[in-house]
């Protein structure tokens, strides 16, 4: 009884169309514009029967659609060539990916055969936590900004120097004049 | 025959030739000549063990895309742009200004591109507003610069073919080849060189690639396992020769060749390899190498 008396003591919504309770501007609110735009945009209307900048599709989709594709078949032609191409790609990859590690796999099994020592210590993985005897030594005589860079190619990971392609070049191009660093090898 | 391993050779050579020849003078010339028999085979039979670097300069560009590859992506922003919403440009531009303004332009060009000129319905603009609207537009362009210039995707080097250049060919994979004098013959091949004692592969392999090429460059060698070997045929008597092969990367700096045994070098692709390298050697050495 008494939940029925505080629902009919809340005032009647205002007129706005499929938006929800909390989104209803209060009527003695002023209009700014800002914040009727920011009301519109992150509670939009849940009826969708014309055209709104959020939460539908543009109104000529259809014909939109129509320009965009040809036709069925040829749109699943396209499709079929795609997956085509992209399965040409991954297959030549795979196939020099397989022709390396027969490679690898020769040259283990060769030096195998040849040096047992040699061969075990090629398949030793390195510590990238752990400093070598040359290491410490190389550091007792360098100055603190050359033990950073020391320290900073790690055995047994990848430099930071590796360059990641780009769709341009850098402006001054390859540097040609690098100045050598004493690292342990 | 290998810089580094000359003097080597030549210290240990002579003190066990000294050593095979001792017994010949106080015994009689027949069991001397069983002892030099029987020191010779087990000589030819040990095998030497080489190392080489694959230099490798990696891509500095992404692949350009195919005419079917661009054909597909523009295909489907066709399409994406004909399902996609609207963009909300009164919330994203303040409502009037010279921004909206021109990306309204801007985008009505881009729908005109997708969907064709015919599309659009005929804008009931006034004639002298829209005038003005792109005189303002073209105004602002002229304020905000024209921007930085993009470096081109070709370099000179690609123009002039410098094979020595590392700015050459920026999508592909780039290899060093040196080329060397072996056994009177100039042939080209990747740095090598041997294996001293108490020497692991992968650092006999730098060392090799800085007897040869100068330490003037950034190097990395990959891990500790070697990518492939090669075993040239031997002459008769001679011992067989591995040569190892580690790969490497170059990420500043040059080659610098000492002009003696090793007599010139080059950056080159995959296939330029394949043309200048011996043909069993290029048997073991073109599974190695990456095609793009």
């Amino acid at each position: 009884m008494s939940l029925l008396h505080s629902a009919r003591a809340t005032p009647l919504r205002s007129c706005i169309a499929g938006v929800r309770h909390y989104a209803v501007k209060k009527p003695d609110q002023t209009s700014d514009p800002i914040r009727e735009t920011l009301r519109r945009v992150l509670y939009p209307a849940n009826v969708k029967n014309r055209a709104s900048p959020v939460g539908t599709w543009r109104p000529d989709v259809a014909r939109a659609l129509q320009r965009a594709i040809p036709s069925v078949q040829a749109h699943d032609t396209i499709e079929r060539a795609w997956l085509l191409h992209r399965r040409y790609l991954r297959k030549q990859r795979e196939a020099e990916l397989a022709r390396k590690f027969e490679r690898m796999r020769e040259a283990m099994d060769e030096l195998y055969k040849l040096d047992q020592t040699l061969y075990m210590e090629a398949n030793r993985s390195d510590d990238p936590r752990a400093k070598s005897q040359q290491e410490m030594e190389m550091m007792k005589k360098m100055k603190m900004s050359e033990v950073r860079t020391l320290e900073a190619r790690v055995p047994g990971l990848f430099p930071r120097e590796l360059r990641i392609p780009t769709e341009t070049p850098p402006r001054d191009g390859w540097n040609y004049e690098y100045k050598p660093f004493q690292r342990p090898l | 025959m290998l810089s580094r391993h000359v003097l080597k050779q030549v210290g240990s050579c002579p003190r066990a030739a000294r050593r095979a020849f001792a017994t010949e003078v106080s015994s009689s010339p027949a069991s001397s000549e069983n002892v030099a028999q029987s020191v010779r085979p087990k000589k030819s039979e040990k095998p030497r063990i080489s190392t080489a670097v694959i230099l490798n300069r990696s891509p500095i560009l992404t692949k350009a895309p195919t005419p079917f590859e661009t054909a597909f992506y523009s295909y489907q922003a066709r399409i994406r742009r004909a399902l996609s919403n609207p963009f909300p440009h009164d919330f994203y531009f303040k409502q009037g200004s010279l921004l909206q303004t021109r990306f309204n332009l801007e985008e009505r060009q881009r729908e005109k591109r997708a969907f064709g000129p015919s599309f659009l319905p005929t804008e009931d603009v006034d004639p002298e507003k829209a005038a003005a609207d792109k005189a303002a537009v073209e105004q602002l362009a002229q304020q905000e610069g024209e921007g930085e210039e993009l470096t081109s995707r070709t370099h000179k080097a690609d123009l002039t073919n410098d094979v020595k250049s590392l700015d050459r060919k920026g999508q592909r994979n780039l290899y060093l080849l040196l080329l060397a004098e072996e056994n009177g013959k100039d042939v080209w091949r990747f740095p090598q060189g041997g294996l001293e004692k108490g020497d692991l592969l992968h650092q006999a392999a730098q060392k090799d690639l800085f007897a040869e090429c100068g330490e003037q460059m950034d190097t990395w060698i990959v891990g500790r396992n070697p990518i492939g070997v090669y075993k040239p045929k031997p002459a008769s008597n001679e011992p067989q020769d591995h040569v190892f092969f580690f790969k490497g990367h170059i990420m500043a700096g040059q080659v610098h060749v000492d002009g003696q045994r090793v007599k010139d070098f080059a950056w080159l692709t995959k296939e330029e390899i394949g043309e200048k390298v011996d043909k069993d050697y290029w048997e073991v050495v073109s599974d190695i190498l990456s095609d793009c």
